[in-house]
């Protein structure tokens, strides 16, 4: 039987890699730590498959036909298509065809109705958080696009109980796999609108508190909140996905820091996947070089 | 409210080599799009509103991004037209 071995959620953004020498020191420092531990976490936990949770920056999908919910089901699939990207080392990302295949099953089963692709590129929204975690090793990727870009969107509601879909997915697959999820984007900023630029502080830490609290709640925020909250925070619904399969149990907030720089509120998290108060399922982490940090 | 052929152009312009055919004759590209006159004239002039309210922001960003435009100008035009 597979098991989940972690959830993961890290902030993505093109200025991340295009304006990275602009960003401020004491900033550089905490998002490459953040990214590091995130990293260090999911060696620790030996992963042989990564879920990555992501949109699709107009990479693949145009307005032709907009999948809500895209598997890469394929053997492999490529690395980002975004020039400014070409230093990112892995061209080819090998996928996991077995796995991606017995979750869009599981998926259809439980009535839940995903696009397949058996190629995709793999924007910066999966690659930077790879690429900054400075993994010794990458896992085979299954990427799981969701739409947050080109409306209409999932609901917050679909996204969480994707989650729970995935949670069963992987205890059902009769192989002993070791699967991680890692949501990419988020938390809150706006692109290509008249408010690009503008990061919700307030936004950000009031979804943070409300993961570690009941999801009803979590949603109704959401529900609320997203439409007005910039379109790049949409991709709130990635982190929902990964809450959704980790059970609900909240999370460690690695860090969370607004980068005006990058034009990002960015987020770090690492899903606690058993009840809090008994032994962690979640690697150990020893070495680790970030303080859990706590939001005022 | 989307303009197919508009958000159909500025998504191929993402290929390096459309892009440079788009670089060297932007007009042949119009016609091939079958844009109408106010969006050619609009994207002339670098109508950022305009071309706002007709493609996705990511897009809009995209294209702008693409011929050269910085993020400040970018989003004083947004704001301020």
């Amino acid at each position: 039987m597979a098991s989940l071995v972690g959830a993961y959620a890290a902030s993505h953004g093109p200025l991340l890699v295009r304006e990275w020498q602009a960003v401020p020191e004491d900033q550089k420092r905490r998002l490459t730590a953040a990214y590091r531990e995130i990293g260090k976490q999911l060696s620790a936990a030996k992963a042989d498959v990564l879920v990555v949770v992501t949109p699709d920056h107009w990479a693949n999908f145009s307005l032709d036909n907009i999948p809500a919910v895209c598997i890469g089901v394929g053997e492999s699939n490529a690395g980002p298509p975004e020039p400014w990207m070409k230093d990112f080392p892995h061209k080819e990302i090998p996928g996991h065809a077995e796995f991606a295949g017995h979750l869009v099953e599981a998926a259809l089963r439980e009535g839940f109705e995903p696009s397949v692709s058996h190629r995709l590129k793999l924007d910066h929204g999966v690659c930077i958080p790879l690429w900054r975690m400075e993994l010794p090793r990458l896992p085979r990727i299954v990427p799981m696009i969701v739409n947050s870009i080109e409306p209409p969107f999932p609901t917050v509601r679909r996204c969480l109980e994707w989650g729970s879909v995935l949670s069963r997915a992987i205890k059902a697959y009769k192989a002993p796999l070791r699967v991680a999820i890692l949501a990419t984007g988020g938390l809150s900023h706006s692109i290509g609108e008249k408010t690009m630029g503008a990061i919700d502080e307030k936004l950000d830490k009031e979804c943070i508190r409300l993961f570690s609290g009941k999801s009803e709640k979590l949603l109704a925020y959401l529900e609320k909140k997203l439409p007005k909250a910039g379109n790049g925070t949409e991709e709130i619904r990635n982190w929902l996905v990964a809450h959704g399969a980790a059970g609900g149990r909240g999370f460690e907030l690695i860090d969370y820091l607004p980068v005006p720089t990058v034009i990002v509120g960015c987020g770090f998290a690492a899903w606690r996947l058993t009840p809090a108060g008994s032994r962690r399922a979640a690697p150990a982490r020893r070495g680790t070089s970030v303080r859990r940090r706590r939001i005022a | 409210m989307r303009d197919y052929w508009l958000s159909k152009l500025f998504f191929d312009l993402q290929t390096p080599s459309v892009a440079a055919e788009y670089r060297a004759n932007r007009e042949q590209f119009f016609d091939k799009y079958s844009l109408g006159e106010p969006v050619r004239t609009a994207i002339r002039e670098d109508n950022v509103p305009f071309l706002g309210e007709r493609v996705n922001p990511y897009l809009l960003r995209y294209y702008f991004f693409a011929i050269g435009m910085k993020d400040p100008e970018f989003i004083r035009r947004l704001r301020d037209g």
